[in-house]
């Protein structure tokens, strides 16, 4: 994480916690975009991203003083989002997702790919990468199951590393790796498929 | 494995073998240049990505958060004396019911024992007696925080009056 965004985040802490005027401005303009972001990528539904949202403000607003300090303010910002997304959706279960391993590739007993295997790098490369790509991939990652989808958000969009998304979601540097590679698998097939076949796995 | 080899901590070694095979392997080949550009596509497509938050969604959060954030403290400050209200009155029902000797058993033995070691209490109480209820409404800050130590101190389960 960039030394900008430490600065900007101890700055931040310390207004909020004196209560100067602007303070909340500031913490909703560099981390309400972040957190609906978020929100949505577990919950998957507007007004419930909305009010989970609200909860998470209020919550960073209720414990600035209490806030130890003994890791960054941005990752505990998200850690309160992610427990505040994880305790909404634990009371409605209700989401359907595909089984990643549908995705994974397969090989055969001498080591082969088992599917034909086209390479559209170049063609990407060349012209696809525009905004209809992303949202295709933000398609496929809603069919994800949140354990994949909440990593792949954290890592490979919101940018942390491996060791700060594993400290956010509680778990290991090695369970992080394990599920951002299968997440990107699961994608790279559900790209292929897309571009290849025109339709989406 | 193909995580290792695509971020660059792969062994050397491995990843020369590795080199020769894909050199030869159109299908792996093939598998790894896409691999690596669906996380490079990933990484410059983010903000397509991510959900952006609709203006009227925003709108409302920040009016939601900005108001609460300013009734917070003031919260806080309703809660806090209402708080202090309450014990007040608990204090002040302490001491009516000991004068009126209401107490249970188990807070009179209490009140008897501290007492007999505090002097302070001893002559306030003493004082309440002899000039009626009215002084009991607000003892002095000591008494006070004697008393509420006395009630905490009562075991859990056993009551405060007399039924």
């Amino acid at each position: 994480m960039s030394a900008e965004r430490w600065k900007d985040d101890e700055a931040l802490l310390e207004s909020l916690r004196k209560g100067a005027p602007g303070a909340v401005d500031e913490l909703l303009r560099l981390y309400q975009g972040k957190i609906f972001n978020l929100a949505m990528s577990i919950l998957k539904n507007e007004s419930d991203a909305e009010e989970a949202a609200q909860d998470v403000f209020m919550t960073v607003i209720r414990k600035t003083d209490t806030f130890q300090g003994n890791s960054a303010f941005y990752s505990w910002i998200y850690r309160i989002c992610v427990n505040t997304c994880l305790m909404r959706l634990r009371g409605k279960r209700r989401n359907e997702t595909v089984s990643i391993e549908e995705f994974m590739p397969v090989f055969t007993d001498e080591g082969m790919h088992a599917s034909p295997m086209d390479d559209w790098s170049k063609e990407v490369e060349r012209d696809a990468l525009n905004e209809e790509l992303g949202q295709m991939i933000r398609r496929f990652t809603e069919e994800l199951s949140e354990k994949y989808r909440v990593v792949f958000v954290l890592s490979d969009v919101e940018g942390l590393s491996n060791e700060e998304t594993a400290k956010i979601l509680g778990l290991t540097v090695p369970a992080i790796k394990s599920r951002l590679h299968r997440a990107r698998l699961y994608l790279r097939e559900q790209l292929s498929r897309y571009l290849l076949e025109g339709k989406a796995g | 494995m193909l995580a290792d080899y695509i971020d660059g901590s792969m062994d050397p070694r491995l990843r020369e073998e590795l080199d020769a095979h894909l050199a030869k392997c159109e299908p792996c080949m093939a598998f790894t240049k896409t691999f690596r550009t669906t996380c490079e596509g990933t990484r410059k497509l983010r903000e397509a990505i991510a959900y952006a938050i609709p203006d009227e969604v925003s709108e409302r959060l920040e009016a939601f958060v900005r108001t609460a954030a300013l009734k917070y403290p003031e919260k806080m400050r309703e809660y806090r004396d209402q708080v202090e209200r309450d014990r007040r009155e608990k204090v002040a029902d302490l001491v009516s019911a000991a004068t009126a000797g209401n107490l249970s058993s188990a807070a009179a033995l209490l009140m008897e024992s501290h007492c007999a070691a505090c002097p302070e209490c001893r002559e306030y109480f003493d004082a309440v007696r002899t000039t009626g209820a009215s002084r009991a409404d607000d003892p002095p800050a000591g008494i006070r925080s004697h008393l509420i130590a006395l009630m905490q101190a009562l075991p859990p389960g056993e009551e405060l009056f007399l039924a």
